[in-house]
Formats: structure tokens, sequence, C-alpha cells
């Protein structure tokens, strides 16, 4: 019954959310009238809350194992903790979808009442935002529904949720990726809306700033916490696969940052105006474009839920067209909006719309990598992957420019040049010092890789840059924008930590019997391999493995296991990691062979975990620009 | 012609000719860097050089997975031809015999290397090319 009442009230915000549009669009043709808006912002409230009323049912059912309904007898298991019982729901297609609509709910129905009455785009956005929403709605219950029953008799017990997503970094990353990702339906429709009012006298830049940071704060936690997963859950021992899934939410994250930085510009000094419009477009259309990617089945990756064609139509043409819509109005205004003045060459404005020009190269490298496969699949029905390599290659270089970019960046003036002489004087020490640490990684290493040390050059260059100025601040008290300080300090750590980790690394396959122990490498002196347990957990079975390790002198301690689900029979590997503060030891079991000895996968990680410290930092810089502007 | 309008039309062409250079940049990187993928049949109908990167899908035939160590030995089969694999390391969990798999490396005399082997995070995955011949047979 409650699942009948939950499937209904989703109906009926369709039904409002349609009957919004449609009075609205013939109350255009006609005069306006007075209580026009003001009816449909109370429809609008009344559909949110349908909305939310109708999810807060579908997490009641889940926790109470309403196994007639067939989402949750697939996803779920009554003997789940309750935390897992409602991350199930977002644990495939159709509830995952339900989430994404919700949040795109909640983000608009804040946003919508956060603006005045009297606000000149309130009643625009407003269409657009149900726009969107219906559309997403109509998706969920045309061709996803998580509301549909087994009927006459439903199922006893659940199927359980898939193991490796039983997991609390799991549970919370869908929720914050999604929650960065629609977050930028704010700046989408809003932008719209301001292009179809016509009036570009008025701003529109400060409505939307702090939302858009947010936003990407949501989305550079999603990413984060996704790739933290996959390390120590997937037992690869990786943090990034350039895997089509990866790909396609790195690219609204680097639009998005571009977005911000050049937001920054044009509510500083009124340049790029035009193109922080594109931009502020261009994040939501490529979040939707990942939708489809992901939810078509028409690539294949780790990520992907089933192959349905019905679903990537419907999202390939309401995408298209609610980003068409953008774009065409975008490109009716672009003759009226050129009065932006122009960018001095020299200025920091011009390298901020330089590393604008990268990360948008970046955009649509990772665009073509993400849909070579399929236009030389359409061409001549051979299949191809792109793997890492394209990537590195693609990317190393844009790195070095941004960073020399960043670099100069940094002591630019707004909206002047300055003498060239003056530049020199301040790069000079960064660039010495990056010279003198690429140096001396390479000395102390001795393996070269001409990418790495790109990416090592330019991290540290950055980090050089920053930390420099971060002395002149604590002893000069000079200056310094500590939210912009912190966030590139962390993007210096991040190109640092990804360039060491690739030259540093490595891994080894053993092989040992119980009891036995071998000498590995100068740095590990001796593994053995103490115990093994067969174990038994309320749903699963556990082959756990004792191995002490002497590693630099110091006696480790790794606890791997095996897992077996019983209900779906999966085995699931887990790894076990001991961290220091420049590498990590990653240990995983495979398998046992016939003269009962096992084979193990060992892993040093250099600096991995530093890769997440810099997203933190990026995440913290972003925080305190945004109360920094709180307060003042 | 107008003075601005001249200085217009090359800074058209310097971005026209930049931004087609960049394009070449990445569609050389792209042809250099990417993955061909084949089921047995068409590997070995193909003639692929030596020390030429692919993937190979297929199913691991039943009962031809031999350990020997570390390595992993093991039949790439599409029901029609079969290639032999071998593997050095620890494969991911949901490759077992008689389910499918995905296999990145090289082909060298009659054996492919395996650098690294891919299984779906889905028990029932199959190559979507073998889904539809499977369903021939």
């Amino acid at each position: 019954m409650i699942g009948e009442i939950s499937h209904f009230l989703s109906l009926s915000a369709v039904v409002i959310l349609s009957l919004i549009l449609i009075f609205n669009f013939f109350f255009f043709f006609g005069k306006i009238h007075p209580n026009q808006l003001s009816l449909s912002i109370r429809l609008f409230n009344q559909a949110c809350w349908l909305v939310f009323i109708s999810f807060a049912m579908y997490v009641y059912l889940a926790i109470n194992d309403d196994f007639s309904i067939a989402y949750i007898a697939s996803h779920s298991n009554s003997q789940l903790p309750i935390f897992y019982k409602i991350s199930s729901i977002w644990s495939a297609h159709e509830g995952s979808m339900f989430l994404w609509t919700v949040f795109l709910t909640a983000w608009s129905i804040f946003f919508i009442n956060s603006l005045d009455d009297s606000h000149f785009l309130k009643k625009t956005t407003l269409l657009m935002v149900s726009l969107i929403i219906l559309g997403f709605l109509l998706f969920l219950l045309l061709t996803s529904n998580p509301f549909e029953r087994v009927l006459p008799f439903g199922a006893i017990e659940g199927a359980d949720i898939n193991p490796v997503l039983q997991d609390p970094a799991l549970a919370i990353h869908p929720p914050m990726l999604y929650l960065g990702y629609v977050g930028f339906v704010i700046s989408f429709s809003y932008i719209t809306a301001y292009l179809f009012h016509g009036n570009f006298e008025l701003e529109w830049e400060k409505d939307i700033k702090n939302w858009s940071l947010v936003a990407w704060i949501f989305l550079t936690i999603g990413i984060a916490l996704g790739s933290w997963w996959a390390y120590y859950e997937l037992g690869w021992g990786g943090y990034w696969f350039w895997d089509p899934v990866e790909n396609v939410a790195l690219m609204p994250w680097l639009a998005a940052t571009a977005f911000m930085h050049s937001l920054y510009a044009s509510s500083k000094s009124s340049v790029l105006k035009t193109w922080t419009m594109f931009l502020g477009i261009l994040i939501f259309a490529l979040s939707l474009f990942g939708a489809f990617i992901v939810r078509s089945g028409i690539i294949d990756s780790v990520h992907s839920f089933a192959n349905d064609p019905q679903r990537g139509l419907y999202l390939l043409i309401f995408s298209g067209l609610i980003t068409l819509l953008a774009l065409g109005v975008f490109a009716y205004r672009i003759p009226s909006l050129n009065a932006s003045k122009f960018v001095v060459s020299g200025s920091k404005e011009s390298f901020l719309s330089m590393n604008n020009i990268l990360m948008v190269t970046s955009i649509f490298s990772i665009f073509l990598g993400v849909t070579y496969p399929l236009i030389i699949e359409a061409i001549n029905g051979e299949k191809v992957s792109i793997g890492p390599p394209y990537y590195n290659t693609i990317f190393t270089p844009l790195v070095l420019i941004t960073a020399i970019f960043i670099m100069a960046s940094v002591d630019s003036l707004w909206q002047r040049s300055k003498p060239i002489k003056s530049y020199v004087y301040k790069t000079f020490f960064p660039v010495i010092l990056s010279i003198l640490f690429t140096y001396f990684v390479w000395h102390i290493t001795e393996t070269f890789s001409i990418l790495s040390y790109i990416g090592i050059f330019s991290g540290s260059l950055i980090l050089f840059t920053y930390l420099l100025r971060v002395l002149n601040n604590f002893f000069y008290k000079k200056f310094i924008n500590k939210g912009s300080a912190v966030a590139h300090i962390g993007l210096g750590l991040l190109f640092l930590a990804v360039s060491l980790n690739s030259i540093l690394s490595y891994e080894k396959n053993l092989n040992l019997a119980p009891g036995e122990s071998i000498f590995v490498n100068e740095s590990i002196k001796e593994f053995s391999f103490d115990d093994i347990k067969v174990l038994k957990a309320s749903n699963h079975d556990v082959i756990s493995v004792e191995v002490s390790l002497l590693q630099d002198g110091k006696n480790i301690f790794l606890n791997p296991q095996k897992r077996k689900y019983a209900t779906r029979g999966q085995i699931t590997t887990e790894s076990s990691i001991y961290t220091s503060i420049l590498k990590d030891t990653y240990l995983t079991i495979g398998d046992q062979l016939e003269n009962g000895s096992w084979t193990f996968a060992l892993k040093i990680n250099y600096f991995i975990k530093w890769i997440w410290f810099s997203a933190s930092l990026m995440v913290m810089g972003m925080l305190i620009t945004i109360f920094k502007k709180i307060a003042t | 012609m107008l003075q601005a309008r001249k200085n217009r039309l090359w800074k058209f062409f310097i971005i026209l000719f930049m931004s087609a250079g960049g394009i070449l940049l990445i569609l050389f990187s792209l042809n250099s860097k990417l993955d061909l993928f084949f089921t047995p049949s068409e590997m070995l109908k193909a003639d692929i050089k030596p020390g030429y990167r692919i993937k190979l899908g297929g199913m691991v035939k039943s009962g031809s997975i031999i350990r020997d160590g570390t390595k992993i030995k093991f039949i790439a089969t599409d029901f029609v031809k079969e290639v032999p694999v071998i593997f050095d390391g620890i494969p991911p969990d949901l490759f077992k015999e008689d389910s499918g798999v995905v296999v990145l490396g090289y082909f060298l005399d009659g054996m492919f290397e395996a650098e690294e082997i891919f299984a779906k995070h889905d028990e029932n995955y199959m190559p979507p090319e073998l889904s539809i011949e499977a369903a021939e047979i």
C-alpha cells in the first residue's frame, strides 16, 4: 500500500509540474496575471515536497524489507544493517535515478526559494528547473520504475546488495557525486533564464556563485571517495583507471573548475562574461552526457548499468533537447552579449583565461577519448578501447602549461600587465627549486619516465610558488588569497603524488605455503605466511590470512581476506593495507594452488594517500573561499 | 581591405591553424594509444604484428585453468576458435571457468601474453559479441 502511495505521489508531482509549464505557456501569449508567479511557486513547492515524501516512503519500504517491490527484492536483504538497507536504494539503476531526481528537486527548491519574489529571473528559472525535474521524473517512471511490484506474491527474501557495494565509502560516494552533478542545474537554469530575459545590464554572477562552489565541493568529494573506495575495496590497488565512467565524472569537474575561475574573473573586472555563461551551461550538459553514457550501457565499463536501449534513447533525446535549448538561446544572444571588455594580455584575467582554455582542451580530449571507440565502431565496426597511455600523453603537456600559467598568474594584477622583468624575479626561486627537486627525485630513484618527470616538475612548480607566497605572507605580511593558496597547494601536491606514485610504486606476485617465509627485496627482508583460518560471518564465509612483514626494520602485520557471500555466491577480496607517511603496503590474497600454497599480490604504493589528502586540501581551499565571502 | 578587418582575418587564421594542429596531435595520440578488441576467431584471422597491444575477449574454457606458482594459463574461446593465454599475477575475483573474460596484452607465437585481466562486476557478464554468438549456437 505504501508503495502505491509513494508511486502515486511521484505521479502527482509529474502532473503538477506539467500544469505549471502548461499554464505558464498559455499566459506567455496573454497578459501577465498578477498571481501567476506566486501560484507557480506554490505549485512548484508542492511538487517538490511530493517528490521528497515519495522518496521518504520508499526509504521506509526499504528499511522494512518490502520485498514485494521488485527493485528492493533484488537489491536488499533482511539481514542487512539499516544503513545498507538504505544505501541499497542507490546501488543500481532505478533507485539511483530516483536519488538523482530527489537531489535535483532539493537543489531547485532551495535555490528558487532563496530568490526574492521580485527577482527578475525567478519565473523563468522556475520554469527551467520544472522542465528538467519533469524530464527526469518521467524518465524514472516510464523507463526505470522503482515502484514495480512482483504480483501476486512477493519474494520472501531479498537477493542482497552486491557485497563490494556494502561499504561505508561507497554508500556515501553516489549521493555526494549526484549532489555535485545535479547542483549545476542551478547555474544552467539561471544562465539560460538570464539569456532568455535579455537585459544584460543586470548582474547575474553573485546569485549563483556560492551555489556553484558548494556543488563543486560535493562533486570533488564524490569523485575522491569513489577513487578511494576503488583503491581499498576492489583489490586492484589503483586509484584511477581512466574508465569511461570516471571520465564522464571528470569532465563536469573540469568544466566546473574552469567555470569558477572565470566567474571570479568576470565578477572582479567584468571580462569573459560570455565565456563564463557558456561554461555554466556546459557543466550541466556534461553531467547529462555522463548520465547518458552510464545509463544507456552504450560503453562497456565496470560501472555501467544493464543495457537498455530505450533508456539510452530517452536520455539522449531529453538531454539533447535541454542542452540545445540552452545553447540555442546562448547563440541567439551572442551578438548583444559581446559588449564586455577585452582582456589585457599579461593581466591576471589573461592567465585565468589561458588556464580556462587548457581545461576546455582537457575536457575535449577526454570527450574524444570516451566517444572515439563509439565513432570507430559506427564507421567500420572495429572494436577499440582507449586506456591510460592516451590520457597520460595528452595530459602531461597540459599539466606543464597549466603549472606555468598558474605560477605566472599568482603575481599578476587585475586588468594590468606587469613588466616581464618582475616575473623573472618572482619565478626564479620556484623554478630553481623545482628543477633541484626533480633532479633529487631522479637521483634517488634512478628510473626515468619523461611523462612522470614533467608531472613532478609541474607539481613542484605550483607547490613552491605557493609555499613561497605563504612564507612571504607569514614573515612580511604580504597579501595572500588563503582559499586559493590552499586549493592550489592541493593541486600541486596532487600532480606530485600522482607522478611520484607512478614511478616509485611496484608490485610483486608471491607464492607461499602456510608457515613459509621468504625474502622479497632490500626493503622487505622477510615475508612470512603465519596462519590461515576459515571463519563464518553473518552472511559470508571468510578465509582470513595472517601475514607478517619485516619492512624497513619494522614488523608489520597484515590480514587480507577472501569472502564468499552466501546469497549471491560472489567472492570478494579484502585487501589489507599498512600506511606510513610515504607509502602504503597493500596485500591481497589470490588463489590456492593444488599443492596447498597460496598466491599473494604485494603492492607498494608510494604517495597514494597524498592523492586524497590533496583532494581534501582543494575542498578546504574552497570552503575557506566560501566562508570568507559569507563573512564579508 | 580595412586594417582592422585584415587583423581579424589574421587572427582567425592563426586560431584555425592552432586548433587544427591541436586536434591533429590528439588524433595522432589516439591512433597509437588505442587497443583494438578481438574475439579469438577475429584475432587468429587478423594478422597481428608482434609487439602490438590488443584486447582479447572470450570465455574461459572449462577445465582449462592451470596454475603454476603465480602464473596462470587458460584458454580463451569464442566456441569456434581457441587461444591459450598466460598471465602472471592475481586475476580478479570474477575470473573463473565458463565466464567472460577480457585480457589486454600481446599475441606472440600462438600464445597470448596478458598484462592485465578484466572481469566485470557482474557475474553474468559476457562480452557483447559473444552473447550474440552464444545465442546463435
